[in-house]
């Protein structure tokens, strides 16, 4: 097996190579022979570093302690289902991982990019390889997952604990996936620039791949935060830790691309600053590897940590190079077409989106980097932690969420004062109703108010364009309201599912700012018998029941809830001890209802056997943060279904200038 | 015999009651509890405070023994009537300003709060300009396009007028550009 997986990581590097080589030749030459011979041995390294894939999958299942990725991520205890988890558990598996992904996916991307882009496509496959040549080859020769031992351990060291958890089968692929599918509008981007003919043409494929890479890349944030908030036991879900924050900051840079891309889709606007914004996000992107694998700065996630660091930042380096080196050579190339008509515009109100997620991204940034800098500066080195990226990002995030309800209400081009006036009005009444509707409630907390006001704003103007649009659309077709709606929805998908991304966006926000402002929390140590009190709960600790197994001592803890005197319900709370990581693990008890969590983490047995340390805590409105995820996705999939094709669009292509190579792929 | 028995008995006990004690004292540094408004004030000083020896977590987060004591000694100094201020300055005068969880404002930490407000500002001036570069005067816009159909007001005709451009293909908009068509 171990055979098996260097040969077949052997042949991928070769077939990368020359997959690069001859798209990048086939490109310029205009060689149509060329650059199917590298489209196939794109699809030929896929298949390679699969049989790679599958050989270090069945390593685990079949125990195979002599390679040592194997001996070092799982036992003979370990559950089989987890090694899916075990295979990128380490820093040589996720390579793979990654590799494979990237593989596969840039074969999907270029059998599916249309024939029209000309020499756009093998160019963008020639970059893809070049990055993929990268991974390969640091794999290859650094971190290669099929390196033996020795001498063969009888058994190996196990599972790390903490990633033993359903999330931890979806978090981990959805952020490496996420952020390897933003090298595929990059590439399409970095095609453009390279063919030298510079317009609009890569737009539908870079709208889609970025779109699905802001997908799969905010999923497996909010996955990661829901896997922190249940097994991290602190009872909260982001820390700004360095390795969230380098997934976040390519997202933030994904989410400016996917709304100003939609500009130039529309008015052939913002082409140069399309590009910055990707290879930017891109730049993020490569930059989150470093943090990630480098171990400049320490964090939770340190178990993917690993020597490699120079390694990536030199990625780092020469990706900033070359993709901007490209951008200014081919900067004369990049004039919009269109001009700006108005400042009250929905396309400057995307520049404006955009200077604020770069904003937040820089911030972000920021916090990353200056422990590092004070350190090499002074020698001293400042922690930046949470609350500065609350204080700075906070109003920052407000001010986006308010542009999330105000903006979509502007027409392109030009906004008269009448048009914003008739546009406004009823969501600015009917959130200004909310505001005393919170005041009345008691919510007196400045911030959680305002920022509460500005979410429902976000509601009431997607709401109106719902109603507005289906009543107009009833008018027209005279079905029944619900029909009237689903039609409206399918004639402008982006656009609706734009406004479903939308809500799913302040059903977070509200989860944030409930939890974040008027969270409820306590430490106590029960005995058995002995109740607490926290919000409107009574948590009663009934008693504990321990498990010893083969490699960890497990214990559950039962507890009951009354609320206001009435039973509501009986919890567990669950721990377990494991003697090789010296770690205690938990899983919190959580009574989740959309108004409230409440999170009771079963922690340190006190020295008598039957007491225990109890954290509890009342966390108000989280339920809305998980279930924007699905929102969201929702939101994404109506966005890019597809719509029925138009003979109009075809008859554009052969009239578009300059020769195109004739039977491209 | 004898005289080798008294002194291993005192060690003996001595070593008893360090271990007793220590017993007790490792009790005592797990866990204090406080009254509802200073624990409330205890928790906010957890979050404020690291982990000295944890990767990036505050001694709320952390399930490391330090931490615990840590938060137990917050505890002590908070029942002793110690202001918040003077609590982590105790902690910074042990393990240094980066056991802040938020960088001081004074000094090099001063340079965390001021570059994102000035990135910021330097960011709206560049938006700026460019809206400016972007524009044309409004007056030459109506003027060479004189077949171009003036702004509509109507909310709902406009609505119906971007549907017209989708079903005319997804392409940006040729048909209503007055500035060269795109074949």
């Amino acid at each position: 097996m171990a055979d098996l997986g260097t040969t077949s990581i052997i042949v991928a590097l070769a077939l990368t190579l020359y997959a690069g080589v001859t798209s990048f030749a086939g490109a310029r030459q205009r060689n149509d022979v060329l650059v199917l011979s590298g489209q196939r041995a794109t699809y030929a390294s896929a298949l390679a570093l699969g049989i790679g894939v599958l050989a270090l999958v069945v390593s685990f299942l079949q125990n195979d302690f002599s390679i040592r990725y194997v001996a070092e991520h799982s036992n003979l205890a370990m559950p089989r289902v987890y090694t899916w988890v075990a295979f990128y558990a380490g820093n040589a598996g996720s390579l793979l991982f990654v590799a494979f992904a990237l593989a596969a996916v840039t074969s999907i991307a270029m059998a599916r990019t249309p024939h029209g882009l000309g020499a756009q496509r093998p160019y963008a496959n020639a970059v893809l390889m070049t990055i993929l040549t990268f991974f390969v080859a640091v794999m290859l020769f650094m971190a290669n997952p099929f390196v033996t031992l020795p001498t063969v351990p009888l058994d190996g060291q196990g599972i790390n604990p903490l990633l033993t958890h359903p999330g931890m089968f979806i978090h981990p692929p959805m952020i490496m996936t996420g952020l390897i599918i933003i090298a595929i509008p990059f590439a399409l981007g970095m095609g453009a620039l390279l063919s030298g003919k510079i317009d609009d043409d890569w737009v539908d494929a870079g709208r889609v791949w970025g779109i699905v890479a802001w997908a799969m890349l905010g999923t497996g944030l909010l996955l990661g935060a829901w896997w922190a908030y249940t097994i991290l036991g602190w009872g909260g879900y982001w820390a700004w830790d360095p390795v969230e924050n380098a997934a976040f900051m390519p997202w933030l840079g994904l989410t400016a691309f996917i709304h100003s891309i939609m500009v130039q889709k529309r008015r052939g606007m913002f082409r140069m600053w399309n590009i910055v914004l990707i290879n930017t996000s891109f730049a993020l992107g490569a930059f989150g590897i470093f943090i990630n694998r480098g171990g400049p700065v320490p964090s939770v996630h340190s178990f993917g940590a690993s020597t490699l660091g120079w390694v990536f930042l030199l990625f780092l380096g020469v990706t900033v190079a070359v993709s901007f080196g490209l951008f200014f050579y081919r900067f004369a190339r990049l004039r919009s077409r269109s001009r700006l008509e108005s400042v009250l515009s929905r396309e400057a109100a995307f520049l404006v989106n955009n200077l604020l997620l770069l904003a937040v991204a820089f911030v972000t940034l920021w916090g990353v980097v200056f422990p590092l800098i004070s350190e090499l500066v002074t020698g001293e080195t400042i922690t930046v932690g949470a609350p500065f990226y609350n204080k700075v990002n906070g109003p920052l995030l407000l001010a986006l969420v308010f542009l999330m309800g105000v903006g979509p209400l502007l027409p392109w081009r030009h906004a008269t004062s009448a048009t914003i006036r008739r546009a406004l009005a009823i969501p600015a009444a009917l959130t200004g109703a909310v505001f005393v509707a919170l005041l009345v409630l008691g919510v007196h907390n400045m911030i959680a108010l305002v920022s509460f006001t500005v979410s429902s704003l976000v509601a009431a103007s997607v709401l109106q364009e719902w109603v507005r649009g289906t009543i107009a659309r009833r008018r027209v077709s005279g079905a029944a309201y619900p029909v009237a709606f689903a039609q409206l929805m399918a004639t402008n998908r982006p656009r609706y599912g734009g406004y479903v991304a939308h809500l799913g966006i302040v059903m977070l926000a509200f989860g944030i700012i409930g939890s974040q402002f008027y969270n409820l929390e306590r430490d106590i140590i029960l005995s058995p018998g002995q109740q607490a009190s926290i919000g409107d709960y009574e948590v009663e600790f009934i008693g504990s029941q321990s498990l010893p197994l083969a490699d960890r001592t497990e214990r559950t803890a039962t507890l009951r809830v009354t609320r206001d005197g009435e039973f509501v319900r009986t919890i567990q709370a669950w721990q377990g001890f494991y003697p090789s990581f010296s770690m205690l693990s938990t899983r919190a008890a959580i009574y989740s209802t959309p108004k409230e969590d409440l999170y009771v983490m079963f922690s340190e047995v006190q020295p008598d056997g039957e007491s225990a340390v109890f954290r509890l805590l009342v966390n108000p409105l989280v339920w809305w943060m998980w279930m924007a995820g699905p929102f969201v996705i929702l939101g994404t999939v109506i966005a890019l279904w597809p719509a029925r094709q138009r003979a109009s669009a075809s008859v554009t292509t052969p009239v578009r200038g300059s020769p195109l190579p004739t039977g491209v792929g | 015999m004898k005289r080798v028995r008294t002194p291993v008995a005192l060690v003996v006990i001595v070593f008893a009651l360090a271990l007793g004690t220590a017993q007790v004292r490792a009790q005592q540094t797990v866990f204090l509890e406080l009254p509802p408004n200073l624990e409330a004030v205890a928790i906010r000083l957890d979050k404020q405070i690291m982990c000295p020896v944890c990767p990036s977590e505050t001694l709320n987060q952390s399930q490391a023994t330090l931490a615990k004591q840590m938060r137990a000694i917050i505890r002590e100094r908070l029942a002793a009537g110690q202001s918040p201020e003077q609590v982590s300055g105790y902690f910074v005068s042990v393990y240094g300003e980066s056991v802040l969880a938020e960088p001081p404002a004074s000094g090099v930490g001063l340079a965390v709060w001021l570059v994102p407000p000035a990135g910021l500002a330097v960011g709206i001036a560049a938006l700026a300009l460019a809206l400016k570069s972007m524009r044309r005067p409004q007056a030459t816009a109506r003027a060479s396009a004189p077949g171009q159909p003036k702004a509509t007001t109507d909310p709902d005709l406009e609505r119906y007028l971007d549907e017209v451009d989708r079903e005319f293909g997804s392409n940006p908009g040729p048909s209503r550009h007055p500035e060269g068509v795109r074949e």
